[in-house]
């Protein structure tokens, strides 16, 4: 007998696919994902800011205005405190107010700290008011 | 005399415990969002108004207690980077919803270092989703 016909009597082997590391891999992915993920939801205010141009177009004399001054809070130039702002703002009823109707600008001194900047921020963005920021005009 | 039974070996079956191990991955992998942020330590400013972020945000800027600036977890040099980050980012969205932009920074950061960031941040088109912690 030739050996090609040996060959052809050769049985095939019934072959298994190892999968008993299957499910290692698979927990080492998790442990990966796991690591990797983020789960903590951040919490935060939201605020569309017009850019420089929208903003400069909205300074007109009778838009409303915050300015900050380190921790004191004037609105339209008179000092308040900050639940006299959110009084004030409400008082506004910005959300049925229309486009530049809605804007306040938002000033503050170089010693303002960002956790006043951002409290009255939110009391903006709460009360439905776009804000536009005031940009000091540079000293020559 | 008591006769103890031999009671007969029964075999823990872990035959599913690959399926139920790629289920999981498969969670993870819808649910995720791989972290960009580094830990850094800085304090977060408080507000009543603070919410549970519900949008996807493109971008995340951050300054730390040193006032050093980063974009997506990557330190940069100043609010023109940031800006043309975002730019960069915001180019091919179609939705206001994809506009949010992250912004984190310490609570006691003077006006000079986190303004002009906030003001880059605009300039660029993004939405300023400003980090902070509810106050009781």
């Amino acid at each position: 007998m030739s050996r090609k016909s040996r060959g052809q009597e050769k049985k095939h082997r019934s072959g298994t696919i190892p999968t008993d590391s299957f499910s290692d891999i698979a927990f080492l992915l998790i442990i990966y994902f796991l690591v990797a993920t983020s789960l903590v939801k951040v919490k935060s205010i939201t605020a569309d800011l017009p850019s420089g141009e929208k903003a400069a177009q909205a300074q007109t004399e009778k838009t409303p205005s915050v300015n900050l001054r380190g921790a004191e809070i004037f609105f339209n130039e008179k000092q308040v405190s900050f639940d006299e702002l959110e009084a004030r703002l409400a008082a506004l009823d910005l959300p049925s107010q229309e486009g530049a109707k809605r804007v306040i600008l938002l000033e503050s001194t170089r010693d303002t700290p960002y956790s006043s900047y951002f409290q009255t921020l939110a009391a903006i963005s709460a009360s439905g008011g776009v804000v536009a920021l005031v940009q000091e005009e540079e000293k020559k | 005399m008591k006769r103890r039974k031999k009671r007969p070996s029964v075999p823990v079956p872990t035959a599913s415990m690959g399926d139920i191990a790629f289920l999981l991955i498969i969670f993870f992998l819808v649910c995720s969002d791989t972290s960009k942020e580094r830990s850094m330590s800085l304090d977060l400013p408080q507000s009543g108004y603070v919410e549970k972020t519900k949008v996807s945000v493109a971008a995340r800027v951050s300054i730390d207690k040193e006032g050093i600036l980063y974009f997506d977890g990557q330190p940069v040099e100043g609010p023109k980077d940031i800006e043309w980050g975002v730019r960069a980012v915001l180019a091919n969205t179609v939705a206001d919803d994809q506009r949010h932009v992250q912004f984190t920074c310490d609570a006691a950061l003077p006006k000079d270092q986190f303004e002009p960031v906030i003001k880059a941040i605009a300039e660029a088109g993004g939405i300023l989703e400003a980090v902070g912690e509810k106050r009781e």
